[in-house]
C-alpha cells in the first residue's frame, strides 16, 4: 500500500457523510444510466430482431436498367445512379440469383416471396391485406416465423396448399381463429376460401396487421403475376454487412437491393435518438455526482491544509500530495461503479418484470431489456472520468499549497 | 568547533512579499550546526526566526545563498531530492504541533517512516512504539491525537520528527503553546535526546531560560544574525563557526 493510498484512505474514512454523499450520487447515476440503457437497447434491439425474423437482413427486389441520359455532364447528386435507373416489377431468374448469392459466405439461408395488395373478408370484416407467397421450407430456413407461431401449426399450413397463415393483429381484425376460413379477393372479382392454419405474431405492429402467408403457387394465381417472386430475402452471419453486400448484389444482379438498415433507417434512427437522450440525461447525473465530489474534495483539501503542509515537511512530494487527492477521488469511483453496476443490473432484471400491454410500433407485454456488458463498461467509464476530472482540480490545488504560509502563522 | 557539519548555510538573502509589501526578510545570513549541539534562536516577532528555520528545513528557497545539508549543496534541486532530503535527514516541531488529528499517536510516529518505505508494516509499528515509549506515552499507542494533551502532543510530534533518525531537528517555538512545567520537559526529553543520539537541534524560541539552556545562542534582528553566544561567552558575529 503507497503512503498516498494509506491517506486517502484513512481522510475517506474518517469524513464518512461526505464520503456516502459523493458515493450515492456516482451510485445513482451509474445504476440509472445501466437500467436506461438496458431499456433503450432492449426495445431497438427486439425492433431489429422481430424485423429481420419476418423480412430478412436483405431483399433484392425488382430488376433495374440503366436509362439513358441526354446530358452531357453527368449530374452531382450522390443518388444519381438511381434516379437514372428504369425499373421492371418482379424477378424472373429467381433460381439463378439465388444458386449464385448462395455462393457468399455471409449468406445464410435465402427465401423467395410473391408479394402483393388483396381484400380479405370474413364474415363481415373485411381488411386490406398484404399477401406473401412463399415457399414454406426456404421461407422457414430464412425467417423465424416457425417462432412466432401463437396458434395452429405450420405442418397444417405445408400440407394444406389452400391455407393461410395470419398475422395476429389482422386475425383479430377479421376475427376469425386457427380452424375459420377467410375469403381473398381475386383480381378478377372472384372470393376464394382458404383455412387459417396458423396465427404468427412477429411482435412489429405493421406486420402483424396487415401480413398473411400462402404458398407461392397459390399466391401467383391469386395475384395474376407473370414472374415467380417480387423479391428474395436474406438470412446473414454478419447482419452489419449487409450495406456492403447490398451494393454488391445491386452490381451483380442488377436488381435493386436494400439492407435492413436502409430499410428500416427511421425506426432505428428513433431509437438511436433514443438511446442517445437517455445516455444525456444520466451523464447529467453522473456529471452532478462529480461535481458533489468537487465540491467534497475542495472542502476536504481546505480542510486539510494543514495537514498537507506538514506532510509536506516530512519529504512527502507534490505528487504524493496530488496522489492523496485522486486516490480519494479514485476509491469513491471504484466502490461507486461497482455498487452502481450491481444496484444497475438489478434494476434492469426488476424492470424486465413489469408489465406492460404494448400493441404500437412493438408488441410486447413486458419491458424489454438488452443485457450488454458494453453498458456497464460505459458507465464505469463515465464515473471514472467524471470524478477524476472533479478530483484534479482539488488535488492540483493541494500539491500547490505552499506549506511555509500554513506554518509559518504570523512570525517572518 | 569539531570538523563536522550537520546544516550549514552561506549568505543567506530572502525577500518575502510582493512590491509595496515586499519584506528583506535575511540578510546574509551564514550559520554552521554540528551534530551533538543545541541551537537557540531568539528575537522579536518579525525578524526572520522562522523564515531561517524553513530554509534551513528546504521547505522555501533562498533568493540568495547557499544551504547544505551534510556538506552536500541542497539549493535548486528538484521538489523530489528536496523532499526525500526533508524525510530522510531533518525532522520538524512546530509550536502547535500539527498532529494529523484522525490518526492515533502510533500512526501520527509512522507518517514520515511511510514516506520512507524502508521498514515494513510491523517494523514501523515496533518502532513507533519504541519512539513514544522514549518519550513516556507507551501507554497511549492507540490513543486519537485529539484525544491527547497539549504537552503529549508535543511529545508526539518529538517522537514523529525522530522518525526517521533524522540528522537535524528543526523546532519551531516547540514549547510556546505549553506550560512552564511542559516546556521544560519537553525540551530537556529533545536535548537528552539530542546528546544521547549525536543530532543536531536547531530551535526557534522565545523562552529565554530554554534559549540559555542551548549550547549556542543566536539573536537575530531585522533578519540579521547580530550576536552569537555559546554558554557565557560572547563574540560579535555575522557568520558564525560553532
Amino acid at each position: 500500500m503507497t503512503p498516498p493510498f494509506y491517506i486517502a484512505l484513512r481522510f475517506l474514512s474518517h469524513r464518512k457523510r461526505a464520503l456516502l454523499l459523493s458515493l450515492s450520487g456516482v451510485v445513482f447515476g451509474v445504476a440509472f444510466f445501466i437500467c436506461l440503457q438496458a431499456q433503450t437497447r432492449g426495445f431497438a434491439e427486439y425492433f431489429i430482431n422481430s424485423t429481420l425474423g419476418s423480412n430478412g437482413a436483405l431483399r433484392v427486389g425488382s430488376r433495374f436498367e440503366p436509362r439513358q441520359t441526354t446530358s452531357l455532364v453527368p449530374p452531382k447528386t450522390s443518388r444519381t445512379n438511381v434516379a437514372h435507373r428504369q425499373y421492371f416489377e418482379g424477378i424472373t431468374n429467381v433460381s439463378e440469383i439465388m444458386r449464385v448469392s448462395r455462393q457468399f459466405s455471409n449468406v445464410v439461408a435465402c427465401s423467395p416471396i410473391l408479394q402483393g395488395t388483396l381484400s380479405a373478408r370474413s364474415g363481415f370484416e373485411n381488411a386490406t391485406v398484404d399477401l406473401y407467397g412463399i415457399e414454406p421450407a426456404l421461407h422457414l430456413q430464412t425467417t423465424d416465423l416457425s417462432h412466432q407461431i401463437v396458434d395452429g401449426s405450420l405442418d397444417d399450413f405445408r400440407n394444406k396448399p389452400n391455407s393461410v397463415v395470419v398475422g395476429s393483429r389482422l386475425a383479430n381484425r377479421l376475427n376469425v381463429e386457427v380452424g375459420d376460413t377467410v375469403q381473398l379477393l381475386a383480381p378478377g372479382g372472384q372470393y376464394r376460401r382458404f383455412l387459417v392454419a396458423a396465427i404468427v405474431q412477429s411482435g412489429v405492429g405493421s406486420i402483424d396487421s396487415t401480413r398473411m402467408y400462402c404458398h407461392a403457387r397459390v399466391a401467383q394465381v391469386l395475384l395474376r403475376k407473370p414472374y415467380a417472386a417480387s423479391m428474395i430475402i436474406y438470412k446473414l452471419r454478419d447482419i452489419d454487412r449487409a450495406p456492403a453486400l447490398a451494393r454488391h448484389f445491386e452490381t451483380l444482379f442488377q436488381h435493386d437491393a436494400a439492407s435492413w438498415q436502409e430499410r428500416e433507417e427511421s425506426t432505428l434512427q428513433l431509437f438511436r435518438t433514443l438511446q442517445l437522450s437517455a445516455a444525456i440525461t444520466v451523464s447529467l447525473v453522473i456529471l452532478l455526482a462529480g461535481f458533489g465530489i468537487f465540491n467534497v474534495l475542495t472542502m476536504m483539501v481546505l480542510s486539510k491544509i494543514k495537514e498537507i503542509a506538514i506532510l509536506r515537511s516530512m519529504g512527502y512530494r507534490h505528487v504524493d500530495i496530488r496522489a492523496i487527492f485522486l486516490w480519494q477521488g479514485a476509491l469513491v469511483a471504484i466502490a461507486g461503479s461497482l455498487i452502481g453496476c450491481a444496484i444497475g443490473a438489478l434494476l434492469t432484471w426488476g424492470v424486465s418484470k413489469i408489465p406492460i400491454h404494448l400493441r404500437g410500433l412493438l408488441s410486447t407485454d413486458y419491458f424489454v431489456v438488452a443485457w450488454d456488458w458494453r453498458h456497464y463498461l460505459w458507465a464505469i467509464l463515465l464515473a471514472m472520468i467524471s470524478v477524476f476530472i472533479a478530483s484534479y482540480v482539488p488535488a492540483r490545488r493541494a500539491a500547490r499549497l505552499p506549506p511555509v504560509v500554513t506554518l509559518r502563522g504570523s512570525s517572518v | 568547533m569539531n570538523g563536522q557539519i550537520s546544516l550549514s548555510c552561506r549568505n543567506i538573502e530572502r525577500y518575502l512579499g510582493v512590491e509595496e509589501e515586499r519584506v528583506h526578510a535575511l540578510r546574509g545570513v551564514s550559520l554552521d550546526i554540528a551534530p551533538g549541539t543545541v541551537h537557540a534562536v531568539v528575537g522579536p516577532s518579525g525578524c526572520g526566526k522562522s523564515t531561517l528555520l524553513y530554509i534551513l528545513g528546504l521547505l522555501d528557497q533562498p533568493d540568495h545563498g547557499s544551504v547544505m545539508l551534510n556538506s552536500e549543496t541542497a539549493s535548486h534541486l528538484s521538489d523530489e531530492e528536496l523532499s526525500r532530503r526533508r524525510n530522510e535527514f531533518i525532522g520538524f516541531i512546530f509550536q502547535f504541533h500539527f498532529l494529523m488529528e484522525d490518526f492515533t499517536a502510533q500512526e501520527n510516529v509512522m507518517i514520515p517512516m511511510r514516506r520512507l518505505g524502508q521498514l515494513s508494516e510491523a517494523a514501523m509499528r515496533e518502532r513507533a512504539a519504541e519512539l513514544l515509549e522514549a518519550v513516556g506515552l507507551g501507554e497511549k499507542l492507540q490513543r486519537p491525537s485529539r484525544h491527547l494533551s497539549g504537552g503529549e502532543q508535543q511529545r508526539v510530534a518529538i517522537a514523529r520528527a525522530l522518525a526517521n533518525d533524522p540528522s537535524v531537528i528543526l523546532a519551531d517555538e516547540p514549547t510556546g503553546n505549553l506550560d512552564t512545567d511542559n516546556s521544560h520537559r519537553a525540551f530537556d526529553l529533545l536535548r537528552g535526546l539530542v546528546r544521547e543520539k549525536q543530532k543536531a537541534l536547531f530551535l526557534v524560541t522565545h523562552n529565554p531560560e530554554i534559549a540559555k539552556a542551548c549550547d549556542w545562542i543566536h539573536e537575530m534582528q531585522d533578519g540579521r544574525i547580530m550576536v552569537t553566544v555559546r554558554h557565557d561567552q560572547r563574540s560579535n558575529s555575522g557568520t558564525n563557526e560553532t
